[in-house]
């Protein structure tokens, strides 16, 4: 493996590997430190990477393994995050105001429920042990198979088959209790109450019709509708995305909040 | 800590009385690893999701710790258990003063384990409450055949 080749794949696999730490981490300053943290020690390591596992998983080792380090001393999240948060930004105006100035100005500034449904996901996710989070992250949004996801763990396929199923469970359970999308009495409005702020011209339930995983609420097959709720989150990078300036800066105001939270919850 | 063995087979449970103890005893084939049954076995917080016999179970478990277990055979009750042995993937006892409770997994010649179960109860102060202890056995073979069911979907997850 040679610097060049290193380089083209590191390229390749920037995207997702950045979107997948800031789904862990819901840190854009650490995500951009964790990738080029990434690149710096692939490129020290180079001369040791044998070919055992394909590089994407390599890189995906390294950059899993920073992003543990970097979590290690912070409390995991709560199932309630939205509310919590959602009762924090009621309160502050400032947010609020920083919000409406990026819809108004950033081309990355559009509200789309699509957008905040994964979102959604990435806060409640960070509820679950990180192994947890980090398993479900890996096979059900970027692809990787139970065999590749033991070697970036470092673990066996037993337990990350474990870790998969009872982080899919957890996540099924909440969903089904709080989003009022694939569930009438789902105690969580959020997406569509911010479509109503952010987009009042819009027809909400126009919009909503547009998204499968909404359509196909009905049929209340729960591992169908997380699979739909899991294509969301693959058609998306919080990067690129139309939204993404917009979701980022909330992202920021959660984090911030569930930090102040947690922290006054362990006092 | 030695706790005799009698284990019943193929998810049946089967009970000793004695004057002064009661044994229940319960055992079946699981074709899983024994790595995720272990894990559903020690992961106190998540035993209400697959395990119908259990309301709740707080704390760790892990050796030497305390946990508070609620079971639907009495869920005004909350039973204080002390982990009093903790082999990880072979064996693990809770108990009390009254009682201790065994699991084992053992490894067969096909690949599937054996997970047996086994609870003792008793002392001289015994036949004072044995009418107040309901049977074991219906939650037993319950216990066995939820963690056989979910031990094995997970084994099954697609790679």
């Amino acid at each position: 493996m040679t610097t060049e080749q290193l380089n083209q794949e590191f390229e390749e696999v920037r995207g997702p590997l950045k979107s997948y730490i800031l789904r862990i981490t819901a840190s854009v300053a650490d995500t951009e430190d964790i990738v080029q943290d990434t690149y710096v020690k692939a490129l020290e390591k180079l001369e040791t990477f044998r070919g055992d596992s394909s590089l994407k998983t390599w890189l995906f080792t390294i950059a899993s393994n920073l992003a543990k380090n970097n979590l290690k001393a912070r409390k995991r999240w709560t199932e309630n995050v939205t509310d919590v948060c959602r009762e924090a930004a009621m309160a502050d105006q400032q947010f609020f105001k920083e919000a409406m100035q990026i819809r108004a100005t950033s081309p990355q500034g559009d509200f789309e429920i699509k957008e905040h449904i994964a979102f959604c996901f990435t806060c409640i996710a960070k509820s679950l042990p990180l192994e947890q989070q980090i398993c479900l992250l890996l096979k059900e949004v970027y692809g990787f198979q139970v065999k590749e996801i033991a070697q970036i763990v470092a673990t066996t396929e037993a337990m990350i088959k474990y870790y998969l199923h009872t982080g899919r469970a957890k996540m099924l359970d909440i969903f089904e209790g709080r989003c009022a999308l694939i569930n009438q009495k789902g105690v969580c409005h959020q997406c569509t109450e911010l479509n109503g702020i952010f987009n009042p011209k819009q027809n909400t339930q126009e919009a909503l019709m547009k998204i499968e995983m909404v359509k196909a609420a009905k049929n209340k097959d729960k591992e169908h509708l997380f699979d739909l709720r899991m294509e969301v989150m693959r058609e998306i990078d919080p990067f690129e995305s139309k939204a993404a300036v917009l979701q980022l800066h909330h992202l920021e105001q959660n984090r911030k909040v569930m930090e102040k939270y947690l922290e006054k919850k362990g006092e | 800590m030695t706790v005799t063995n009698t284990f019943a087979q193929n998810g049946k449970a089967s009970t000793v009385k004695k004057t002064f103890s009661r044994q229940t005893s319960i055992s079946i084939d699981i074709k899983a690893s024994p790595v995720i049954i272990w894990s559903l076995l020690t992961n106190a917080s998540d035993y209400p999701r697959w395990n119908s016999t259990i309301v709740s179970i707080e704390g760790d478990i892990e050796m030497g710790k305390k946990i508070k277990l609620k079971s639907t055979l009495d869920e005004k009750r909350t039973f204080k258990l002390k982990i009093k042995d903790f082999k990880p993937e072979k064996s693990m006892i809770w108990g009390d003063g009254k009682g201790n409770r065994l699991f084992t997994l053992k490894e067969n010649s096909s690949g599937s384990i054996t997970f047996s179960m086994d609870e003792k109860i008793g002392g001289l102060m015994y036949p004072m409450y044995a009418k107040y202890i309901p049977p074991f056995d219906e939650a037993f073979e319950q216990f066995a055949a939820d963690l056989k069911k979910e031990a094995e979907l997970i084994q099954n997850t697609k790679n």
